[in-house]
C-alpha cells in the first residue's frame, strides 16, 4: 500500500500522520468504552479481545507460516486447564498466564514436529487428532479435568472501585494491546519474514538459508503460546472449566475467524474475532437460525471478499485515501 | 447551521435523560408487565432441549390471556446461546436492565458460568436445568436469589439401583453412560448402592462412551459378556437407542433402567420396538406424557406455539418452569420487588403446579423445591407410572 524506501521505514508500525490520528481515536474510544457503553457492550468486546489474541497466534501459523492447523481447540484447554490448576494452588493471575501459554507452547512444538514432514490436508489431520487428543485427555482424566464437576476458578476482583466486568476489560484490553503489539513487531521482524519465507517457498526460503526445522516449530511454538493465553483468559472470564467447552466447534471458530478476518493480516485477526463473537449475539434472536445466518455470512464474504475482513478494510482505506479520486 | 446544531445538542440531551427520567424502581417492571429473560440452546448440539425455553415462553403466553398475574403481563425476552456459556453469559448480560428475572437456564456448564450473575446483580433465577451440586457446593448467602427443582442424578441412580435391588432381584449391575458430569454421576450413585449392599449386588462393567460416538456393537458386546441381569443407561436419547438396538442384535435384552432424560414417551420413536419393558425414572417436577395433568398442559402449550408438537416432555418441563414463577409471582403481591418475588418463592409449599409432579416446596432454608424421582415402564407406546414419587432430601 505504501512506498517504502528503507528498512527502518519498514519496521515503524505507523507510517502516516493520519493512520496515528486514528489509531489513537480508537484507543481513546476504547479506553473511554466502560464509561458510556452498556455493561453487555463491555462484555463482548472483552470476549473480542481474548479471542482476537488466540486467533493472531492462529494466523501466525495459518496465515504468515502457511501451515494449516485445526488442533485450537486443543491448545485452548491445555492453556485453559493450566491456568484453572495455578489458580487453584493460588498463583499470581499474570504467572498464571505466562504458564498457560508456556504449557500450550510445548505441547505447539510437539505437534509442530510433524509439520517438518507434512503438509496441507496430511498435517491439517495430524494437528486435528491433536485437539481431539487433548479432549479425550481431559474428559477422561478426572485429576486434570477436575472431575465431575469441572473446575471452579476465581474471577478477578474488581480494582481501583471499578466494577468486576469493566476491570475485566481493561485487564484484557492492556493484553491485547500488547500482543498486537508483539505480532506486529514479530511480523516485521526477521523471524516475521522467515515465516513468510516459508509460506511462499519453503524449499527457495531453505536454500536461502532459513531453518525449516528452527522457524517451523517457533511457530508452532509462538502460536500456541498465543492460543494458551486466549485459554486462559477465557478460564478467568468464565470462572469454571470443563472438557466440553474446548469441542472441535472451538477449533471451528477460531479457522472461521483467521479466514474471515483475513489471512496474514493482525488487523484481520481482530476483525476475525470481532465477526465470530459478534454475529452469534447480534442474531441470538432468530433462534435456530444463526447456524445458517453464519453460514451464509461466512460464503457471502468469502465470494465477495477472498481476502476476508482486512481486504475489506485495506480497500476502504485506499478509497478514503483516493477521495474523491478513484 | 447554528441554529441546527443548538437542535441536535438539544436532541441528544433529551435522549440521555431519558432514562434518568423514565427509570423505574424495579428494573424490569411495571404495573402493567413484568420481564422475564430465559438463555437457552435454540442451536447447536442441544438444540431439542431449547423446547424447555419455548415451553416457559408459551405457557407466560397463556397466562397473559387469563389477565396475567397482579394484572402484570409476563413478557419473555428468549435468547439463543447455543449451550455455549461465554454466549450464554453475553446473553444476561444483554438483558440485565430489562428484565426482572431469569428463567429456566439450561446446561451444567451454562449453569457454572452463569452463577454468580444473579447474586451480583440481584436478579432472581427461577429453576436451571443442570447439575444440582453446583448451588450444593454455593455460599449459602448467596443462595438467596437461585429457586430450583431439578432433580439430582446420583440420588435418581442410587433410587434406581436400590428399587432394582429390592423389587427385581438385581444382583449383577452394569452401567452405560456417557462420560461427562451427567453420566459419572449416575455412576458414583449405583457405586455406592452396590458398595452398601455388603456382597449382595456387584458391579458387572461400567461402560462409557463420548457424546460423538455413534458405533456402539462393541459397548453393547461389553454389556453382554459382563452378564449383568440389570443395565442402567445415563446417555443421550438417541443413545440411548442405538445401545438398545445394539444389544438386542446380540440378543442381550437384561432388564433396563434409564434416567429422566429418556422419561418422554417419544423415545418410542427414536428407538422403536426396543424400548419396551425399558424402566425409565421420572422426575419429581414433571409428570409423563399420557398423564391428564401433563396433556392437558401440553395441549395449552401447542396451541400457544404449534412447533412445540412432538416435544410434549420438554415442553412442559420448561412450562413447570414459568408455573413456578408465576406462582411466585402472585405471593409476592401487587408490589413487586426482588424481595417481595424472594418471598413470594419461599412461601410456596408442597405445591404442584396444575397438579403436576410430585409437589415443590421452598423456604428461607431451603432453595431445591423439590428432588424427587420415580418409576415408570415403557409399556405399548407409553410411560405407565409403577411406583409413588420418592423424595429425596433436597440438596441446598
Amino acid at each position: 500500500m505504501d512506498l517504502i524506501e528503507s528498512y527502518k521505514e519498514d519496521l515503524r508500525l505507523i507510517r502516516r500522520f493520519g493512520t496515528g490520528f486514528w489509531i489513537v481515536l480508537l484507543l481513546i474510544g476504547l479506553i473511554l468504552l466502560p464509561w458510556f457503553a452498556r455493561e453487555y457492550w463491555v462484555y463482548v468486546v472483552t470476549l473480542i479481545f481474548i479471542y482476537s489474541i488466540g486467533i493472531q497466534g492462529q494466523n501466525i501459523l495459518i496465515g504468515y507460516t502457511g501451515q494449516i492447523s485445526f488442533g485450537q481447540a486443543g491448545f485452548l484447554a491445555i492453556g485453559a486447564f493450566t491456568y484453572g490448576h495455578l489458580s487453584l494452588l493460588g498463583s499470581p493471575i499474570l504467572v498464571n498466564l505466562f504458564f498457560s501459554g508456556l504449557m500450550a507452547g510445548i505441547f505447539g512444538i510437539l505437534v509442530g514436529f510433524p509439520s517438518l514432514r507434512l503438509k496441507g490436508p496430511y498435517l491439517a489431520i495430524v494437528t486435528l487428532g491433536f485437539g481431539i487428543a487433548v479432549y479425550q485427555v481431559f474428559v477422561n482424566s478426572e485429576i486434570l479435568s477436575g472431575g465431575r464437576m469441572g473446575l471452579t476458578i476465581q474471577k478477578l476482583q474488581p480494582l481501583f472501585g471499578l466494577s468486576q466486568m469493566t476491570t475485566y476489560y481493561y485487564f484484557n484490553f492492556i493484553l491485547v494491546f500488547l500482543f498486537t503489539l508483539l505480532s506486529y513487531n514479530l511480523i516485521s521482524s526477521f523471524v516475521g519474514r522467515a515465516f513468510i519465507a516459508i509460506r511462499d517457498n519453503d524449499i527457495a526460503a531453505e536454500a536461502m538459508g532459513v531453518s525449516l526445522t528452527r522457524y517451523k516449530l517457533l511457530s508452532f511454538a509462538i502460536s500456541s503460546f498465543y492460543t494458551g493465553v486466549q485459554g486462559g483468559l477465557y478460564a478467568l472470564l468464565m470462572g469454571y472449566l470443563e472438557p466440553n467447552m474446548f469441542t472441535f466447534l472451538e477449533t471451528i471458530t477460531i479457522f472461521v475467524a483467521v479466514i474471515i478476518g483475513g489471512l496474514a493480516s493482525v488487523e484481520g485477526s481482530i476483525l476475525g474475532a470481532a465477526f465470530v463473537v459478534m454475529v452469534p449475539q447480534v442474531f441470538s434472536n432468530t433462534k435456530a437460525f444463526i447456524p445458517v445466518i453464519y453460514g451464509v455470512t461466512i460464503l457471502i464474504i468469502l465470494i465477495f471478499e477472498p481476502l476476508g475482513l482486512s481486504g475489506r478494510w485495506m480497500k476502504i482505506r485506499l478509497y478514503l485515501r483516493m477521495w474523491p479520486f478513484r | 447551521m447554528k441554529v441546527q446544531q443548538g437542535w441536535i445538542g438539544f436532541l441528544v440531551v433529551c435522549f440521555l435523560l431519558i432514562p434518568v427520567f423514565g427509570n423505574t424502581a424495579v428494573v424490569g417492571v411495571t404495573d402493567t408487565e413484568v420481564w422475564v429473560g430465559i438463555t437457552t440452546p435454540l442451536s447447536g448440539p442441544a438444540a431439542l432441549w431449547g423446547a424447555t425455553g419455548q415451553g416457559a415462553k408459551a405457557w407466560a403466553d397463556y397466562v397473559n390471556d387469563q389477565g396475567g398475574v397482579h394484572g402484570r403481563k409476563i413478557k419473555v425476552i428468549l435468547k439463543d446461546d447455543g449451550y455455549n456459556p461465554a454466549r450464554a453469559v453475553a446473553n444476561l448480560n444483554e438483558m440485565k436492565g430489562k428484565i426482572f428475572v431469569v428463567n429456566a437456564l439450561l446446561g451444567t456448564a451454562v449453569v457454572n458460568a452463569c452463577k454468580d450473575f444473579f447474586f451480583d446483580n440481584k436478579i432472581p433465577l427461577i429453576d436451571a436445568y443442570g447439575d444440582v451440586r453446583i448451588w450444593a457446593k454455593y455460599p449459602k448467602d448467596k443462595l438467596k436469589y437461585i429457586f430450583v427443582s431439578y432433580p439430582d442424578y446420583e440420588d435418581e441412580a442410587r433410587y434406581l439401583a436400590n428399587y432394582s435391588m429390592k423389587n427385581m432381584g438385581s444382583k449383577k449391575m452394569a452401567i452405560f453412560y456417557q462420560n461427562d458430569d451427567y453420566g459419572k454421576m449416575g455412576l458414583e450413585g449405583i457405586k455406592m448402592v452396590v458398595s452398601a449392599s455388603q456382597g449382595k449386588a456387584q458391579l458387572a462393567a461400567a461402560v462409557p462412551y463420548e457424546v460423538t460416538e455413534r458405533a456402539l456393537s462393541t459397548h453393547a458386546l461389553k454389556l453382554k459378556e459382563s452378564g449383568a441381569d440389570t443395565v442402567y443407561l445415563y446417555t443421550t436419547m438417541s443413545h440411548a437407542a442405538l445401545i438398545l438396538k445394539e444389544m438386542a442384535k446380540v440378543g442381550y435384552r437384561p432388564k433396563t433402567m434409564v434416567s429422566f432424560p429418556m422419561g418422554d414417551p417419544v423415545m418410542f420413536k427414536v428407538a422403536g420396538e426396543v424400548w419396551e419393558g425399558v424402566y425409565p425414572a421420572g422426575a419429581g417436577q414433571v409428570g409423563v406424557p399420557g398423564e391428564k395433568v401433563m396433556d392437558r398442559v401440553a395441549d395449552i402449550l401447542i396451541k400457544y406455539d404449534p412447533s412445540l408438537k412432538g416435544k410434549e416432555y420438554l415442553a412442559v418441563f420448561g412450562a413447570v418452569s414459568m408455573m413456578t414463577l408465576a406462582e411466585g409471582l402472585k405471593n409476592a403481591g401487587k408490589n413487586l420487588t426482588q424481595d417481595s418475588l424472594i418471598k413470594g418463592m419461599e412461601m410456596i409449599k408442597n405445591w404442584k403446579p396444575e397438579g403436576i409432579g410430585a409437589g415443590m416446596t421452598f423456604s428461607p432454608t431451603r432453595h431445591h423445591g423439590v428432588n424427587g424421582s420415580r418409576l415408570l415402564h415403557a409399556e405399548k407406546g407409553t410411560h405407565v407410572p409403577i411406583s409413588e414419587y420418592v423424595i429425596h432430601k433436597p440438596l441446598f
